[in-house]
């Protein structure tokens, strides 16, 4: 069996599903090929070959440790690769959510000041220009928390922020760490919609890392299955009938 | 960066024994005076390197970045000591620790002007890169930032300010002008551009009235300017509670005026 998880995603997924993918008419925005990387003299996850379409909503799953943070942040540009290569559609716009936010919550930093920056605003304009309507932020409610501090956010609403300040640089690409983590406020439902309406009416395609299962059956295109290699691959329904998964957790519990 | 710049302070000690030796040297072999200014121009040479040195430990992951500059500075003092001893001018350690304004040349202020206007010319146009860094690295890199260049960038623009502010307030107590300002503006700023405002603003009142009162209490001026950093510090802990207070106020009363659009019906208006 060794032998055959080593030829990556053909090696378990129907080449019937792959090529209706391939064939969907949706542009390639990212494949990866045979990448590798880790953290110091640990390999974090290696030979991971894997594609993300536009309007697609792509989920990787695994055990704790499996790479799929890591993965995540190469894809990112935060961490660099070892091994293989990334390639992306020419000009493509890539927007990173991670898991938290691992700020100083006693700097008095505001939301406004916090989506300056990372929008490329200028700083020092005195606030939020009036009138200025950013869609996204109107459409996740962050307009009306803008002069609010960070620090001073629940959860979900810094969550909310997050995604804003992700939408609001127009991506073609979305990288999501566990976005359902801390979304507790906001309804798991509500958050069920967003992603729909991001893929369906904005065409984004999204990579997402995900414990959530459930939440990764019914709102998946693709799944992946990571075990610091990918040990699986294909439309949800067929990587996540319920004896594959239970043999795979079974099979790579939790590393070290 | 509060204890780098400490050290930082510290490791000048050798910086400036080192340049006593070059300075009698030239004079005992060549004859020749050095110009005013060049000594303290390779006083920040010397501040850069050792700051180079120390952010290149810092990453070479072997110590934890306390150990690297517990060992630099000691080492620095320590070496500093013994060649200001050997050259029998140990007036110049009592200088080196506390600072002397009076000690400055015309052409130190002007090595002094350069230093500031450059360091405030980098810090401006680059306020966005170091502000996201500051806040979380890993989004500043997914965002396309070079954070370990912006970070070398930083520690030499500390290293040089360290290097300036030397001369007025020594080694002891140089960290109290990087951080104090910083610190009191942070109590009272409602946001992060007034921060950076009010800290600027701070560190300007407490030294230039740190100076003024020295000369009319005819006491020393480092430790006159520290205290009266403290003195601001401890007026902006007074107003804090008064601040706090009218901003909550404020936040909440914007929020309950805003019809929020959200898909999220959210617990935040209640």
């Amino acid at each position: 069996m060794g032998q055959e998880d080593a030829r990556g995603p053909e090696g378990e997924s129907d080449r019937a599903d792959i090529s209706a993918r391939r064939a969907s008419g949706r542009p390639l925005l990212l494949r990866t090929a045979g990448i590798a990387a880790g953290y110091g003299e640990e390999t974090a996850f290696e030979e991971v070959s894997l594609e993300v379409y536009g309007r697609e909503v792509v989920s990787l799953i695994g055990p704790n440790g499996a790479g799929k943070t890591t993965l995540l942040r190469c894809l990112a540009g935060i961490l660099p690769l070892r091994q293989g290569r990334v390639e992306k559609a020419p000009g493509l716009r890539m927007s990173y959510l991670p898991q938290r936010l691992v700020f100083d919550r006693l700097l008095p930093v505001t939301v406004a000041e916090f989506l300056s920056l990372r929008l490329g605003r200028p700083f020092f304009r005195p606030a939020w220009p009036e009138g200025e309507r950013v869609e996204s932020l109107d459409e996740l409610g962050v307009t009306s928390l803008l002069d609010r501090r960070l620090g001073e956010l629940s959860g979900g609403e810094l969550q909310r922020v997050l995604v804003a300040a992700a939408l609001a640089k127009r991506p073609q690409l979305l990288l999501l760490d566990e976005p359902a983590t801390g979304v507790d406020l906001l309804g798991a439902a509500a958050f069920d919609a967003l992603l729909h309406r991001l893929r369906d009416r904005d065409g984004l395609g999204i990579l997402m890392v995900s414990h959530d299962l459930h939440l990764v059956h019914h709102i998946s295109d693709w799944v992946y299955f990571l075990n610091r290699r990918i040990l699986a691959s294909g439309p949800p329904k067929e990587v996540m009938r319920e004896e594959r998964l239970a043999a795979a957790y079974q099979r790579f519990p939790h590393p070290g | 960066m509060a204890f780098f710049s400490d050290a930082l302070a510290h490791t000048a000690i050798t910086g400036v024994a080192l340049g006593l030796l070059g300075e009698s040297a030239v004079e005992l072999w060549l004859g020749l005076a050095l110009p005013p200014g060049i000594p303290s121009g390779l006083l920040i040479l010397w501040c850069l390197g050792a700051a180079w040195v120390m952010a290149s430990l810092f990453e070479s992951a072997r110590w934890r970045p306390d150990t690297v500059m517990a060992f630099c500075f000691t080492g620095s003092v320590a070496f500093g000591v013994l060649v200001l001893g050997k050259l029998g001018r140990y007036g110049f350690l009592e200088e080196t620790l506390f600072g002397d304004i009076n000690a400055n040349s015309w052409g130190d202020v002007a090595v002094l002007g350069v230093v500031t206007v450059s360091a405030a010319i980098v810090l401006g146009r680059r306020l966005r890169e170091f502000l996201l860094i500051l806040l979380d690295e890993d989004l500043a890199l997914a965002d396309g930032i070079p954070v370990r260049r912006f970070n070398r960038i930083l520690v030499l623009l500390v290293a040089a300010v360290v290097a300036i502010a030397l001369k007025l307030l020594g080694a002891l107590l140089v960290s109290a002008l990087l951080v104090i300002p910083a610190a009191a503006a942070r109590l009272v700023a409602p946001n992060l551009r007034l921060l950076l405002v009010f800290a600027g603003i701070g560190g300007f009142l407490g030294s230039v009235g740190g100076v003024v009162l020295s000369f009319y209490l005819d006491l020393a001026t480092g430790p006159t300017i520290v205290l009266t950093q403290l003195a601001l510090l401890l007026i902006a802990l007074g107003l804090q509670p008064l601040l706090r207070g009218r901003s909550r106020s404020q936040s909440r009363g914007s929020i309950e005026a805003t019809d929020s659009q959200s898909i999220w019906p959210s617990s935040e208006s209640r």
